[in-house]
């Protein structure tokens, strides 16, 4: 009843080609974009591979200079960028258009062979995380704000997983009055728009003296995330027999005892999607830190104001992307196969 | 001797059974207290300071008064309805395609699941960088397009205004999120027992009617639940927009908001403007909620026939 | 002419994998009840699908009135299914169930409204038409499916397993409802199932299937009484029959069949085609009702051995006894000794002759 014929199946391949083409086509730019040098930067077209060396022409000239040129790859050729035998120039030269790191003495070594030679070319390694270094260097605050992501990103998880496993484990071992009404209550505080609460909950920050602190980021970011744990650990105490725990307590444990050894072992997979949740909450998040930070600033604010309304620089602003964007990565590779749940994408 | 026996006795099981029953109010409570702390409070807060003005004193119209007065209000409203609308409808109808043709098992599937699950994983913040980096004059976009002989000379994208930024947006947002409804239209499909449309093959049901008799209504209650969330994210688009294209180039309710906060911070009217603006933005959220759920869960009144 | 014709229908589900239907023959007559019956993995479901469109066919043909309908559509093959989940769509009334295939042939409103009761009323769920599927029970459930799939008058009924999802008291009361249906209907079923009581029951003829294999066709009576392979023997009846490892030798004038633990005088009148098999090993069943208990030490020319009853089962009307010979389980159906105490020493012999043979690599039954 299902099966295609080759032409149909031709079709389907193709549309499914596309698609990763397209979702794949810009991520590949940008990571080149993010590891691209100064020159490369006003090249174009662009690359949608980065290139691991830059090669430059150099020819003798008068007054013992070098004259360096470099293909843009526009179909110009060479063209002549600068003529000069200072080392330190050069140095500069290198290190800032190219992106490679290389002594002015070296460089002026290697050029004097065109006193023999002719003009001829050079290939120099770029250092690929230029860029990355760059964005620490140039970007305000950016290694603290990478510092501060992280331990926000720390509190929230303790903050969420602790509250929120606990709640978990109410909603899903007993039933009592008010189940229900808690159990819509907690749906609108997961959907409840995060902006609805970060300029309010700023005065209330400033009233206790946590306003621009960490602790006060995570506090917001453990709002959703709280009624996010309880409902991941609910769903699967529910999973854990009950006799499981029953077995522990006939054998002497108590309720306590019961629910760090047996129950939240068992419940793990549930915790760690909740800490990732909670993690990539606090790491992602760009409003909220922007309404209630001035100094300690996350590094996803850090990039959004890094941006700046001039495109020049972008290249750096792109590798703090890639940092920020990596753990998220790496999580969703991890449960890529949980994330539909998450969606409400599968009606129980 | 035995009266004081059985109170004793009477006295240990009713206080058993007071800690019995309150185990599960006792586990709830660190929840309860956060959440009336720093979100009910929060909340209230939040609304007084709307109905305040900024001498401190009640007022019903005044904040609301600066909010609609304030710069490209009015754009911002009908860039979100516009931006909200057409970016669900849109994605949605791409994913279902994508989804009915993905459905079936092949080799590679779950390499396309990641791969479609990325653009959802970066933060809107990193999205935005890298479409700028293919947006601008020399960026990507406009290689590719000259490199395939389609445009002569390059578009400058980041000059777009009006409507046709609002498109921009809703295409990059598109970027982003159509892979993942994929996904989860996917799963949803495949979680539809293979027997209800074998039973309706059997019945003399082309691909066409199956899909539409069973399929589709059997999906609705996924789509619909899936689709508020994205509705509510939708509402709150701003950081693509403010970062490809700057503050004020196509305004949107949270856009704004951010400006009152990130452009010009420290005035009196800036904040009750935020402060009303983010109650504003809130309560939209809650009634589209409603409403929609109150239009997709109308149930048609056909059959029956009695 | 057979109303419904398999020949050497074939099923594979990739170029060099195994067959799961292997060349099967059968003819089916109009109004005929037959039930496929085998253990999981049979095919005995991949032939239904095979049969309703729903899988493609490898090999061989399907004929329905003589002509061949492998490249019909299930609605134009006039078949009609049962699933064994039911498969009665949750979004629908009971109501909309029964009336989809009719609206498919865009058959007019009103006559919708005449069939879908009449199907309904046949089915007993005239009650039950405004409802939602998630408001019935399994029971009910399974009667929609059955109102839907008769309302289309079709040619032939397949029903997949269709009670295996219920409990076992409505297993039993839906059956006779399956059957009276079939007989009110004048239709032709094909009815898959694995449990044999269930076959036995309702069958005009059961074809037995293992491993893709016919291995018998016939009545109830005939597959229990005059089972043709090992394998049928084995899977009809309860208890199942008793199997012994036997070596056919010659004592004297008489055939033999010498275990370890006992010499069987065989039968005169099954002699024959044993004799060709002497000096072989062969396969003895004896069903449970066939192995007779005596306790006064009986030993004529139907003795079988003398064995300690284990353990007594009494079921009422008949109590089943268990006792090992040569170390296997045997197990005895009767009713004359229906008190007797475990550890009872006794003499075993076989009733009426009725010993089946079986060839060792050909399983089939040596008459």
């Amino acid at each position: 009843m299902d099966k295609l014929n080759i032409v149909q199946k031709t079709v389907v391949s193709i549309i499914l080609a596309t698609m990763v083409i397209i979702v794949v086509v810009p991520i590949l730019f940008f990571l080149t974009v993010a590891f691209s040098n100064d020159v490369e930067m006003t090249q174009f077209p662009k690359r949608i591979f980065p290139s691991f060396s830059v090669t430059v022409k150099v020819a003798p000239a008068e007054n013992g200079e070098y004259e360096l040129f470099y293909d843009k790859g526009d179909g110009e050729g060479y063209r002549s960028i600068i003529t000069t035998k200072n080392a330190t120039k050069l140095e500069n030269h290198f290190k800032r258009q190219y992106g490679v790191n290389i002594s002015g003495e070296k460089l002026l070594e290697d050029f004097s062979a065109t006193r023999e030679n002719g003009p001829m070319e050079f290939t120099y390694r770029k250092d690929l995380l230029f860029n990355f270094k760059q964005f620490f260097a140039i970007v305000n605050n950016s290694s603290k704000a990478l510092k501060n992501s992280i331990i926000v990103a720390l509190y929230t998880i303790l903050i969420s997983l602790s509250i929120g496993s606990l709640a978990g484990y109410a909603m899903a071992r007993y039933n009592f009055k008010f189940k229900e009404t808690i159990n819509v209550g907690m749906l609108i505080v997961r959907m409840f728009p995060v902006v609805g609460i970060s300029i309010p909950m700023a005065v209330l920050l400033i009233k206790f003296g946590l306003f621009d602190t960490l602790i006060g980021l995570a506090i917001l970011y453990s709002i959703p995330n709280i009624a996010l744990t309880a409902w991941i650990t609910s769903s699967i105490f529910i999973g854990i027999n009950k006799e499981l725990e029953e077995a522990s307590y006939i054998f002497g444990g108590n309720g306590f005892n019961t629910f760090m050894r047996i129950t939240l072992p068992l419940a793990f997979p549930a915790l760690a999607a909740s800490s990732m949740y909670a993690f990539l909450a606090a790491w992602n998040d760009t409003i909220s830190a922007l309404i209630l930070t001035n100094e300690n600033q996350t590094l996803a604010l850090v990039v959004y104001k890094a941006i700046g309304t001039t495109s020049s620089g972008i290249q750096y602003a792109a590798a703090g992307s890639v940092i920020l964007i990596l753990p998220a990565l790496v999580f969703t590779f991890i449960v890529r196969k949980y994330v539909n749940q998450m969606w409400g994408g599968v009606e129980l | 001797m035995s009266n004081v026996k059985s109170i004793k006795s009477q006295k240990k099981f009713s206080s058993s059974i007071i800690n019995k029953k309150s185990i599960p109010y006792l586990l709830l409570l660190p929840a309860f207290i956060y959440y009336a702390v720093f979100w009910l409070a929060p909340v209230l807060a939040g609304m007084v300071e709307v109905f305040t003005d900024t001498n401190g004193n009640f007022t019903l119209t005044e904040n609301f008064k600066l909010m609609f007065q304030s710069e490209l209000f009015d754009k911002a409203v009908m860039n979100t309805a516009l931006f909200a609308a057409v970016s669900v409808v849109l994605q949605y109808f791409i994913a279902l395609l994508l989804a009915v043709l993905l459905s079936r098992k092949f080799r590679g599937a779950k390499l396309l699941m990641f791969i479609a699950m990325i653009p959802m994983a970066i933060t809107p913040t990193a999205v935005a960088i890298l479409w700028k980096t293919g947006l601008i004059k020399d960026g990507w976009l406009n290689s590719i397009l000259m490199s395939l002989h389609l445009i002569k000379e390059p578009i400058v994208f980041l000059n777009a205004e009006g409507l046709a930024a609002v498109f921009l947006i809703i295409l990059i947002d598109t970027w982003t999120v159509t892979p993942s409804v994929m996904i989860i239209l996917t799963a949803g499909l495949q979680g539809i027992q293979k027997e209800f449309r074998e039973a309706a093959y059997t019945f003399g049901a082309n691909k066409w009617q199956i899909f539409k008799d069973i399929t589709l209504p059997i999906l609705k209650p996924s789509i619909v639940t899936s689709v508020i969330l994205r509705l509510i994210a939708a509402i709150q688009v701003w950081a693509i927009a403010v970062m490809v294209l700057g503050f004020s180039k196509v305004p949107f309710l949270v856009e704004r908001i951010a400006f009152y906060v990130d452009v010009v911070p420290g005035v009196a009217t800036s904040e009750k403007i935020a402060f009303t603006l983010s109650f504003t933005t809130t309560i939209i959220v809650l009634l589209a909620t409603v409403i929609y759920l109150k239009v997709a869960n109308k149930k048609p009144s056909k059959g029956g026939n009695r | 002419m057979s109303y419904l014709v398999l020949k050497d229908l074939e099923k594979r589900y990739s170029k060099n994998g195994p067959l799961i239907v292997n060349k099967m023959n059968l003819s089916i007559e109009k109004g005929e009840f037959i039930v496929f019956l085998g253990p999981s993995g049979c095919g005995k479901t991949t032939t239904i699908r095979m049969i309703s469109g729903l899988e493609e066919v490898s090999g061989g043909d399907i004929l329905i009135e003589g002509e061949s309908i492998l490249n019909k559509k299930p609605r134009d093959r006039g078949v009609s299914m049962i699933f064994q989940s039911y498969a009665v769509w949750p979004h629908m009334t009971v109501f909309d169930n029964i009336a989809y295939p009719l609206k498919l042939k865009k058959v007019p409103k009103d006559e919708i409204k005449k069939r879908v009761y009449a199907a309904a009323e046949a089915a007993d769920i005239t009650a039950l038409l405004d409802r939602y599927p998630a408001q019935m029970s399994g029971g009910q459930r399974q009667r929609v499916a059955v109102a839907r799939a008769i309302v289309v008058k079709p040619k032939i009924f397949l029903m997949d397993e269709p009670l295996s999802n219920l409990d076992a008291k409505l297993r039993v009361s839906m059956r006779t409802e399956l059957k009276n249906i079939h007989n009110k209907e004048h239709s032709t079923t094909i009815f898959v199932t694995h449990d044999q009581s269930e076959a036995m029951s309702l069958a005009d003829r059961i074809v037995v299937m293992n491993k893709g294999v016919i291995e018998q066709i016939g009545t109830p009576m005939e597959v229990y009484h005059d089972s043709a392979t090992k394998f049928v023997a084995s899977f009809i009846g309860t208890p199942p029959t008793n199997f012994f490892s036997v070596k056919l030798e010659s004592l004297g004038n008489e055939l033999f069949a010498v275990s370890k633990g006992f010499k069987y005088k065989i039968n005169k009148e099954i002699e024959g085609p044993l004799k060709a098999y002497l000096n072989k090993e062969v396969d003895l069943g004896i069903r449970p009702e066939f192995i007779g208990v005596s306790l006064d030490g009986k030993k004529d020319d139907s003795y079988l051995c003398d064995a300690t009853i284990e353990f007594v089962e009494p079921q009422g009307t008949h109590s089943i006894l268990i006792t090992h010979i040569e170390g296997e389980e045997v197990k005895i159906m009767t009713t004359e000794y229906m008190d007797i105490r475990p550890n009872t020493r006794v003499s075993l012999y076989v009733k009426d002759g009725k010993a089946m043979f079986f060839d060792k690599e050909t399983t089939k039954r040596i008459k």
